[in-house]
């Protein structure tokens, strides 16, 4: 066991990618009682807890020390001048006083350690526990183009474990920590009171103590950070050999792969040695400190126990305060490093709060209800453009017009912005240039929310969420009833898919409908569709490949939702494109051909090439 | 148990220095307990003491037994933690070395995620269990008896009171570990919904959003949070208990300190040094036994993790040497292959099946067929690895009869997913190579596999670091570069599975002349999902769910109605498209 010294930071630890932890910030302090501000009363009670507790652990060694300086040392002086007079019974009585208090003093200990730790918990989990709605709320209503750019387990970090170390910020800072600072500032107050020579004497070594303290955890918060990435490096070559376990086989180069595992191993073990050392020298360098100090209130308190200006009973107070006082100190580093990762994890819960919510929330002052009876569903693309990244137009002066009731069919090789159009219109993405129109009101006047539910949906993800087949269909719209649904059912012939459930339509669907087929799933989400009696409608036809009957049944529940609505529909099947009413062809970003099908066909242009491609197998099938 | 003692055996490799570090313990715990005991007595020497003096020898003597306790509290923590430490490190590269050496098969059935967290957490649980959690249990072990025993020396009736309050917090504990364990597994499990919650309206926030469906989500969300609330308030309310019972237990060993010890003081001169000994012992017996009960309560933790651990170290090796295994001279790469059948481990039906067909040495061969026609598995197995059924044969011998190294050290293989390390080029193309590349040799790779241009582009040439930390290669020049990869060893056989789809038709065309001169009559088994990649091949091979439906060369099959001619067709109008 050598490898004590400080390992050398190497460049393959790519240490910068862990967090590191924030020291203290008063603003994010700030936010963070604004947060608790409607629980103020929470607070008051667990201060209340901490006073009351630090109350009764200074009346526990004063009890002490009453009986040992009141009957006990009676006792012992009288038995001294008078030996064969001497009584005990007057001072037994005593001592039965002094316990008995004693008594009730520890069972209200009892009562007030469970509440520090029942009640602080409970605090900072109500405090938490409305932030983290609020913070999912918020996330919600971001922008697609802010999805875009964060992989979804990073958000899901936020609302889970990060918001779960906000809660320390509440438990170890707000309460814990703040109260210490108090308990310190009493004991030695305590202490002066008490006896003014020793407690000068045990405050000069208390910032000693704190030094130790503050020291050690410098040292092991760096020494930490570098095992977690040693760690990571470890960890990530593993996984890599996993997912190439093929290649290092038939490559015979296994020993090769093992020895550079050996290698970051070692290092490995380097960085949790310096950590340990740095543990086993902090553990009993605090002990020892402690261990001084004590020595140092015997000494002291030996020569004015001597000298009759202490007694017994006072020395043993004395003894338990300082313990009283040192417990804080010596867990001071330790708790600093919780509050600085507390603090990390609050910058970025606060850093996604701080967003500016999305086009979604931020509807002209006059936005548009959306009337049922009025709304017709007639769409215009205006000489729309659109770009995700800067420069990069992936649609280029887009016009069309959707009539009420008429049906849209756009297709196109991959990529040339079909479903950049379904984006637009359902206006997770705002056109560059242009504007999109519904029933003659540009998209941006209109209240979306409103404006989207009176849309039926059914993309390519066809994603199902954890719930009933029933939650999954209603989607949370309260004017769905049963009638409705089964109307829906029928018509989107998933009648069958449902009924062969157990438990119908309050069937548990597992997570992201696993338990479903590919078939079953497009037929629910098209049943989800209809549901909602949509006057417009938004297909994005799944290219997924389904047995023919299910195609058949798919085809027929096509219908019915595009029968008697205006649709944009991204087509992969032959029906559709036969019954379209228009056919825009794209061809990367731009409208190439646009016609019926039979029109198109004969213009022997790109449609007919695509035709070809996607459709004549189906053609052959179906004559 | 026996899992855990197992893995115990692995500490005895460093027995001298872990039998160093439990010998400090006992040190540790005598010079702790005759710190009390100066001070203690120290308080009855100043009832009888004229002067002062002995107590400055005494500071110091205090000063210089608490240094001794921290010298071996520190050697006690360094060399325990420590060689749990490198036992970790034992126990992970022993797990690694062997996932190294499990087939395929094993691979395929468990998750990667399952493995890892075998060689992560598992392995900790088992380190924290049996190197720090031995050395709190060895501290308890020696501080109790210690303890009690003096303070029964001291006084015998109030040892024994002492004792109760302390049983009652080992039985309260012990009641309470249940509700515990119980809560704080609830908590996990919300802890899980609200993730899940978060994971699929975040995941699916296109579907959510085109619904306008944010509240619903969120009154989802809101309500799996406040079940996680409700569990956390639960298990706080556990968690005050097991506090209340720790603390109230050790105050209340202060009542017959404070009523015996009193009456004793008052009744029979029980000296006050004496009263003094039992509260501070009180303080130190405390908390070995906390750390035994924690002990305790991860005990059930690590014995799974032992056993799964051992599962994984047990776990049988299929694909070995035979027993007496052949060898080749020279391979010239003849594959004979006659009705070979095979059904992934937990498959019902079988992948392939009445696959017979030859690859003569120095022929191109292609495979081709629909997504999940068996193209891939049909490839591996070519490296063994994978077992067939069926007769599988290569220069006339049985590709199970012959030393694994012989036919892996004669393949050089392609993989679809073109995988490479986040390693430099050279360290990646090194692999395929019994020693380090010079530049000259991987000069001549990047010609083969028509790279030198763009290496000669990358910012530190050769050693350029690829991967996520370094250059993002496009997924044609991953391909190439896994194909230099194989060519570094020279190999008489060479199988690509599916590794041109991402390069241009005219690299292509370049690249597979390079793969059959360079070798001198190398032969190459090629698949693809592109069918100009198999176009120039000597024999093409059309699997269909698993069988052979057709074999011949292009010429031949364009002619024959079925798969290859309707998909040629499409893939080439396709192509016209994309020149549009």
């Amino acid at each position: 066991m050598k490898a004590w010294r400080k390992p050398t930071v190497e460049p393959e630890d790519h240490l910068d990618e862990i967090p590191v932890p924030k020291s203290f910030d008063a603003s994010l302090f700030g936010r963070l009682i604004a947060e608790a501000k409607p629980h103020a009363r929470l607070f008051v009670g667990a201060y209340g807890v901490l006073v009351g507790l630090f109350a009764l652990e200074l009346a526990g060694p004063w009890i002490l020390r009453g009986a040992i300086d009141g009957p006990v040392a009676q006792a012992v002086d009288a038995r001294a001048r008078h030996a064969d007079a001497f009584q005990s019974a007057e001072f037994v009585h005593d001592l039965w006083f002094w316990a008995t208090l004693y008594v009730l003093c520890a069972g209200a200990t009892i009562l007030f350690r469970y509440l520090e730790v029942a009640h602080i918990t409970r605090t900072g989990q109500t405090v938490i526990a409305d932030l983290r709605t609020k913070l999912f709320r918020h996330i919600a209503s971001l922008d697609l183009a802010w999805f875009d750019k964060r992989p979804t387990g990073q958000l899901v970090t936020r609302v889970t474990s990060d918001v779960e170390n906000l809660s320390e910020m509440v438990t170890t800072g707000l309460c814990t920590l703040a109260f210490d600072v108090v308990k310190v500032v009493v004991a030695v107050a305590v202490l002066f009171f008490l006896h003014w020579k020793l407690a000068l004497l045990v405050s000069l070594s208390l910032p000693v103590l704190i030094g130790v303290s503050l020291f050690f955890r410098g040292g092991a918060r760096d020494a930490h950070r570098l095992v977690r990435a040693r760690l990571a490096r470890t960890n990530g070559y593993l996984q890599e050999v996993l997912s190439g376990i093929r290649v290092v086989q038939v490559f015979r180069r296994e020993a090769r792969v093992s020895e550079r595992f050996a290698g970051l191993l070692g290092r490995y073990l380097e960085a949790n040695m310096r950590t340990i050392f740095l543990f086993a020298l902090a553990l009993p360098a605090l002990d020892f400190v402690v261990n001084a100090i004590q020595g140092a209130t015997v000494w002291t308190g030996g020569i004015e126990i001597l000298g009759e200006r202490m007694s017994y009973g006072l020395f043993l107070q004395f003894w338990f305060y300082v313990k009283l006082l040192t417990n804080p100190l010596q867990e001071l580093g330790e708790r600093y490093n919780v509050l600085q990762s507390a603090f990390a994890s609050a910058e970025r819960v606060f850093g996604v709060l701080d967003t500016p919510p999305g086009l979604a929330l931020a509807p002209t002052a006059s936005a548009r209800g959306v009337d049922a009876r009025d709304f017709r569903g007639h769409v215009r693309f205006e000489n729309v453009s659109f770009a995700y990244v800067e420069g990069v137009e992936v649609l280029s002066d887009v016009s069309f017009e959707i009539p009420p009731g008429s049906t849209v069919a756009v297709v196109g090789a991959t990529g040339a912005g079909k479903s950049t159009l379904v984006n637009l219109l359902l206006r997770f993405y705002e056109p560059t240039r242009g504007r999109i129109t519904v029933d003659g009101v540009d998209l941006r006047e209109w209240d979306l929310s409103a404006l989207r539910r009176r849309f039926g949906l059914v993309l390519q993800e066809d994603f199902l969420f954890a719930g009933t087949v029933r939650d999954n269909l209603v989607m949370g719209r309260t004017e769905i009833d049963d009638a409705v649904l089964s109307e829906a059912l029928e018509a989107s012939r998933a009648g069958p898919v449902v009924a062969g459930l157990a438990g119908g339509l309050d069937a548990p669907v597992a997570e992201r409908g696993a338990t479903l087929s590919t078939g079953e799933r497009q037929l629910l989400a098209i049943a989800r569709a209809l549901a909602g009696r949509p006057e417009l409608v938004i297909l994005d036809e799944a290219t997924a490949s389904v047995d023919s009957a299910t195609e058949a049944r798919i085809e027929e529940a096509q219908q019915s939702l595009l029968s008697g609505r205006s649709a944009l529909v991204i087509a992969h099947r032959l029906s559709t494109v036969r019954r379209a009413d228009q056919i825009l062809v794209m061809h990367r970003g731009r409208i190439r051909e646009r016609g019926r099908h039979q029109e198109l066909l004969r213009q022997r242009g790109i449609y007919a090439r695509l035709h070809t491609l996607q459709f004549a197998e189906a053609e052959i099938r179906t004559p | 148990m026996k899992h855990l003692a197992r893995q115990f055996r692995r500490f005895l490799a460093y027995k001298r220095t872990l039998a160093f570090g439990l010998l400090c313990i006992p040190f540790a715990s005598a010079a702790d307990l005759w710190l009390t005991i100066l001070v203690g007595d120290a308080l009855d020497d100043l009832r009888t003491a004229t002067d002062a003096r002995f107590l400055a020898t005494l500071f110091f003597l205090m000063l210089g037994v608490a240094f001794v306790r921290g010298t071996f509290r520190f050697y006690q923590r360094w060399w325990i933690v420590g060689v749990s430490r490198y036992v970790e490190n034992d126990l992970k590269q022993a797990l690694f070395d062997k996932l190294l050496a499990l087939p395929l098969s094993f691979h395929h059935k468990n998750r990667s995620g399952d493995l890892v967290s075998r060689i992560t957490s598992d392995v900790e649980n088992i380190r924290m269990f049996l190197g720090p959690g031995l050395m709190y249990t060895l501290g308890a072990v020696c501080m109790l008896p210690l303890s009690i025993g003096t303070m029964v020396v001291l006084n015998a009736p109030l040892a024994a009171a002492v004792v109760v309050p302390l049983c009652v917090m080992g039985l309260g504990m012990w009641l309470l570990s249940p509700r515990l364990q119980r809560h704080s597994l609830a908590v996990q499990e919300a802890m899980a919904d609200i993730s899940q919650r978060a994971q699929e309206t975040f995941a699916g926030v296109r579907i959510v959003k085109g619904y306008a469906r944010e509240d619903e989500q969120t009154t989802k969300f809101d309500a799996a949070s406040r079940t996680n609330f409700r569990h956390q308030i639960e298990l706080g309310k556990a968690r005050g208990f097991s506090n209340a019972i720790t603390w109230g237990s050790k105050d209340f060993t202060y009542l017959p300190i404070l009523l015996i010890g009193g009456w004793s003081m008052i009744d029979r001169d029980f000296a006050a040094g004496d009263l003094f000994k039992f509260v501070d012992l009180t303080f130190k017996v405390f908390w070995p036994i906390i750390a035994v009960g924690w002990l305790a309560g991860v005990f059930p933790r690590a014995q799974v993790s032992a056993q799964r651990v051992q599962e994984l170290l047990d776990a049988p090796n299929e694909i070995e040497d035979p027993p007496v295994p052949k060898e080749l001279a020279e391979v010239r790469g003849h594959f004979a292959l006659t009705d070979v059948e095979f059904t992934y481990p937990g498959a019902s039906e079988p992948t392939l099946s009445g696959i017979t067909f030859e690859v003569r040495p120095g022929e191109v061969v292609g495979i081709v067929g629909a997504t999940g026609s068996g193209k891939s598995t049909l490839l591996n197995l070519f490296a063994r690895l994978y077992d067939a059924r069926g007769r599988f044969e290569l220069d006339g011998v049985p590709l199970a009869e012959l030393r694994l190294a012989t036919l892996r050290g004669a393949v050089g293989y392609v993989p679809q997913d073109s995988f490479l390390f986040s390693a430099t080029w050279r360290e990646n193309l090194s692999f395929g190579s019994a020693h380090a590349l010079t530049d000259a040799e991987l000069a001549e790779l990047a010609s083969l596999s028509c790279m030198t241009d763009e290496v000669a582009r990358f910012p530190q040439g050769y050693d350029q670091t690829i991967g996520e930390r370094g250059v993002t290669l496009s997924g044609g020049q991953r391909q190439r570069s896994c194909i230099a990869r194989a060519l570094a060893k020279d190999p008489p056989v060479l199988i690509l599975d599916d590794s041109l789809s991402a390069v241009d038709t005219e690299t292509e065309t370049a690249l597979v002349r390079h793969l059959k001169s360079a070798g001198h009559g190398r032969t190459v088994i090629l698949s693809a999902h592109r069918l100009s990649t198999v176009r120039h091949a000597d024999r093409i091979v059309v699997l269909d769910k698993g069988r052979i439906e057709a074999i011949g060369t292009h010429d031949e099959l364009v002619m024959r109605d079925g798969w290859y001619a309707s998909t040629w067709a499409r893939q080439q109008a396709q192509e016209e498209l994309a020149e549009l």
